[in-house]
């Protein structure tokens, strides 16, 4: 600026950042102690000299500008801190609203008037002179939508409009305008300023130079510092970067020069800083002209104010507020620190995007719904036709007592409340209804409710991938093994005895065909006509260890828990084990194909990351043991060989009903009536199991 | 206690203190265009007494390199809301109208010693210019190529969302639990360095030497920046 010609003198608008500690706090207070209550609070803004060349620095809130949180006053945590250089405090008022439509239908001039008229009052009585910190004020608008955490809100920064408006003479920066000597004290006395905890968050000051030596002193020391020799300028903490505008703070100085001492021609310095130092090239020195406005020696008039931010603003927050997303990414956090840790191989896509349906709700379903969830597992249907009853929740993790009030709670759906309450974000679904068994014969007219359960249990099994029997009867296993079987579903059991238990996997059902390059060239070249001899390879189900058909295990009871007399500590231990089987599943190259292995000694034996992966597991409590089997399919198996499946397929079900109807139907198909007449002595139970069973020991 | 070939990379908490301080100093006088980090001494929890003083060092306002270049990035998710300036407001020519600002990210860095890997751990956030908080997605956009690679590639760390345990709000971290491991073999390979006394001084500025580099801090201590750069190479 060569030539000195006036043009008006244009100020930047204070920039405003509002920390995500305030919105924090702000809604523990809407929602611990303010209520609905909307009178406005008391803040505290902080600001601080521009300290970067290419950004002003930000009026900030933060969680501190708020009143402390009830009960946090007894903490050490420090309230505001006086003296902090970086943080110049600045008065300010908070208006939140209850509704976004009273939020939008506030007076913001009335508001921003009376901010206003504050800072004119404290003007006129000289409090301002005394304490500069008077001179800025602001106000914040805002509605907490604490049910999305997002937040509108919009600033006003209150600045008494000169009337006429004030030009500028010159403007330029600090070391041009001072010469070398001026500019090296005006530094240091800044610096000195700056640096001393009186001093430090005073943004207003009088800078006053005689004969090359710069002094700062506070406002109140105007009459004094006057003298013949002595060039003053009006110093003010500039937060704004322009190198060719003055930041918003001026405004209210200059209404403070004019109204008090009724200066016409006023030099001002617009501190800035560099690095935590004076910085006379980003500071600026100013003269502009300004002359009393009429009517502000009138005692009752108030000055014209502008200062709201141009636009409202909203914020969300609910990537650190919304309590279901915090527990998802806690949720993800502990299995990525598996994967990265332990397992890299781990495919955390597979495992939440698997659907899972736990057939039976009780001590195996609720214990086995937990483990998937440990595991990432987000997608879980229970099926159950059973209420909540007083002597399950004990035993049965996802139960309560109030469950069993009133009758008892649906289990499939308190489990599923159940479920949604530890991990909101699973998908889980309860389906109320009985699984139709074999062998116990039905009405006619009972005929269309039974043939629509198994269209319903087909229909599930059919959209999920998969499936764990965990019913208490044999019986109940056999039509979801039967249609496992069939859609080649993995397919895993467990199930209990006293003190024992046996969790196992199926096999690929028998008329699928098995992976390339996997199985024998004959096997491939086997018609379909001749697959009874292909089951050699494949791995049994819960049914091809069995000489007896599933029909009535009330009084031909094997190893299930049909007494529900278990040790304790069984079912946690027998759920936790199906899971980690179908995790080996997942994990494995083969998926359903992969062969079964036996637990050996030396450890590390196994090519996969996750170890072996058994057909069966059996432990018992008693002894403390737990061993690894394998047991192919069986070529009379009731519920898998090819036999049953093919008439199934055939008959659809009419070839249910029957099996349904006629305890005898399926011994007969799958010829395991010849079998038990020549083996009629052989008794098969798992608490007989020994140390000889190994390969194929259930033929 | 005493660093013997057998030291396992740890930090005490009074140590963690020690080297704060050492590290605040040298961070002023090297880097004068850095914010400087402060101890941020904080209360311990409710009951538990303690005569050590507990606190963690923060750095705040670090505007990201990408973003000081000026790079144009609309990923903002807050959203202005448009209102007519004639409507209540008369236009005040003394008010100097700017074209909408640029994007500016910045972030806040914090160090905490994690008590159950007892090692520092890096919490940090990054925010728009108006206090909205950036995802991870967007920080990694700020990253400088070679971070998000040294995050992709390596075993040495990872980034996570985690509460931190101070603020009890959730932040960024770098994960800690492979922290012990190579700081001691930053350290036994550092002939120099043999004093229990130095170790403690120089190892939060070596360790921030390491991970500031993933949040896109460059500032490799002259000293060790050279195996620094093998490390992450070798990915350990
Ligand atoms: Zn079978």
């Amino acid at each position: 600026m060569a030539e000195k010609k006036k043009v008006k003198l244009q100020f930047v608008l204070f920039d405003s950042l509002v920390d995500e500690g305030f919105w924090h706090r702000l809604s523990s207070l809407k929602l611990d102690t303010l209520g609905i209550d909307q009178s406005p609070i008391n803040i505290t803004g902080f600001y601080a000299p521009c300290s970067h060349a290419l950004n002003s620095n930000h009026m900030t809130l933060l969680a501190e500008s708020l009143p402390p949180e009830l009960g946090e006053q007894s903490s050490l945590e420090a309230p505001i801190v006086c003296g902090n250089r970086n943080r110049c405090p600045v008065p300010g008022v908070l208006y939140n609203t209850n509704t976004l439509e009273s939020f939008r239908a506030l007076d913001k001039q009335t508001l921003l008037n009376s901010e206003a008229n504050k800072i004119w009052e404290d003007i006129r009585s000289g409090r301002a002179v005394e304490d500069s910190s008077l001179l800025s004020r602001f106000l914040l608008i805002s509605f907490a939508d604490l049910k999305k955490w997002s937040f509108n809100y919009r600033f006003a920064f209150p600045a008494l409009k000169l009337d006429p408006p004030a030009t500028l003479i010159d403007l330029r920066p600090a070391s041009v305008y001072f010469n070398l000597e001026e500019a090296e004290s005006l530094s240091a006395a800044c610096n000195e300023w700056r640096n001393s905890s009186l001093t430090a968050d005073v943004p207003f000051f009088l800078v006053s130079i005689t004969e090359s030596l710069a002094t700062i002193r506070p406002l109140r020391d105007w009459e004094a510092c006057q003298g013949d020799h002595t060039k003053i300028l009006f110093g003010f903490y500039d937060p704004c970067h322009l190198p060719n505008y003055p930041g918003w703070p001026l405004r209210n100085l200059l209404a403070l020069i004019c109204s008090r001492w009724k200066l016409e021609k006023v030099h001002f310095l617009c501190y800035r800083e560099r690095y935590g130092w004076a910085d006379m090239k980003l500071s600026l020195v100013g003269e502009a002209l300004v002359s009393v406005s009429q009517g502000w020696s009138d005692a009752q008039s108030i000055p014209n104010a502008v200062g709201w931010e141009q636009n409202s603003r909203c914020i969300t927050l609910a990537s650190s507020m919304d309590p279901t997303r915090l527990a998802i990414s806690a949720a993800d956090l502990n299995l990525k620190l598996m994967r990265w840790r332990a397992l890299p191989s781990l495919n955390l896509n597979v495992v939440s995007s698997i659907k899972c349906l736990l057939l039976g709700a009780g001590t195996l379903g609720c214990q086995v719904a937990r483990m998937l969830m440990a595991w990432g597992v987000r997608k879980i249907t229970l099926v159950d036709s059973g209420r909540v009853a007083m002597s399950n929740p004990l035993r049965q993790s996802l139960y309560t007592f109030d469950d069993c009030l009133n009758g008892g709670e649906m289990k499939s759906k308190a489990a599923v409340k159940s479920l949604k309450q530890i991990f909101p974000a699973v998908e889980a679904e309860g389906v109320v209804m009985a699984i139709p068994m074999p062998g116990h014969p039905v009405l006619t007219q009972e005929e269309d409710g039974v043939l629509q359960d198994c269209r319903l249990l087909q229909d599930l099994i059919a959209s999920h991938d998969a499936i764990f029997l965990l019913t208490d009867t044999r019986e109940s296993r056999w039509l979801p093994s039967l249609f496992c079987a069939n859609t080649n579903k993995i397919t895993i059991t467990a199930a209990l005895g006293f003190d024992s238990y046996v969790v196992m996997r199926h096999g690929a059902g028998p008329l699928c065909s098995p992976p390339v390059g996997n199985e024998s060239p004959d096997a491939l070249s086997v018609s379909l006509d001749d697959l009874s001899t292909v089951d050699r390879g494949r791995l049994g189900c819960y049914f091809c260890n069995d000489v007896v058909a599933p029909i009535d295990s009330t009084s031909n009871r094997t190893l299930d828990q049909q007494c529900t007399v278990t040790r304790p500590g069984l079912a946690p231990i027998a759920s936790s084990l199906a899971v980690e089987l179908l995790m080996g599943v997942l994990h494995h190259p083969d998926g359903i194909h992969a062969p079964g292995e036996i637990a050996t000694s030396c450890s590390g034996s196994s090519e996969q990351p996750l170890g072996i992966l058994p057909h069966q597991i059996r432990g018992s409590l008693s002894q403390f043991s737990q061993m690894t089997l394998l047991g192919h399919a069986s070529s009379s198996c009731t519920a898998c060989c090819s036999t049953v499946v093919s008439e199934y397929r055939k008959r659809g079900m009419d070839f249910v009903l029957q099996a349904i109807n006629h305890p005898t139907y399926l011994e007969d198909l799958t010829g395991l009536t010849e079998l038990m007449k020549s083996a009629s002595a052989f008794e098969l139970s798992l608490d007989n199991v020994t140390d000889d069973d190994e390969d194929d020991a259930f033929i | 206690m005493g660093f013997s070939s057998n030291w396992d990379g740890t930090l005490s908490p009074n140590d963690f203190n020690i080297s704060a301080r050492a590290l605040c100093e040298k961070w002023k006088v090297t880097y004068p265009v850095f914010p400087p980090w402060a101890w941020v001494p904080c209360p311990r929890p409710f009951g538990v007494t303690s005569r050590q003083v507990e606190g963690y060092l923060s750095l705040e306002g670090f505007c990201c390199p990408k973003s000081i270049e000026g790079e144009i990035d609309n990923g903002s998710s807050s959203k202005e809301e448009a209102t007519c300036p004639t409507e209540e407001e008369a236009v005040d020519d003394a008010t100097l109208v700017q074209r909408n600002d640029r994007e500016l990210h910045l972030y806040d860095l914090h160090i905490v010693r994690s008590s159950s890997y007892r090692v520092p751990a890096l919490y940090f956030r990054g925010y728009n210019c108006d206090g909205q908080p950036l995802a991870l997605d967007d920080i990694k956009k700020d990253l400088p190529y070679h971070s998000s690679k040294i995050l992709k590639d390596s075993r040495w760390t990872f980034m996570t969302q985690e509460e931190h345990p101070y603020l009890n709000r959730p932040w960024y971290a770098l994960h800690p639990c492979g922290t012990s491991d190579w700081m001691k073999l930053l350290f036994d390979n550092e002939a120099s360095v043999t004093e229990n006394e130095e170790i403690v001084q120089q190892y939060l500025l070596s360790w921030l030497s390491v991970v500031g580099q993933v949040v896109g801090l460059r500032t490799p201590l002259e000293v060790f920046s050279k195996k620094h750069n093998a490390m992450f190479c070798s990915s350990v």
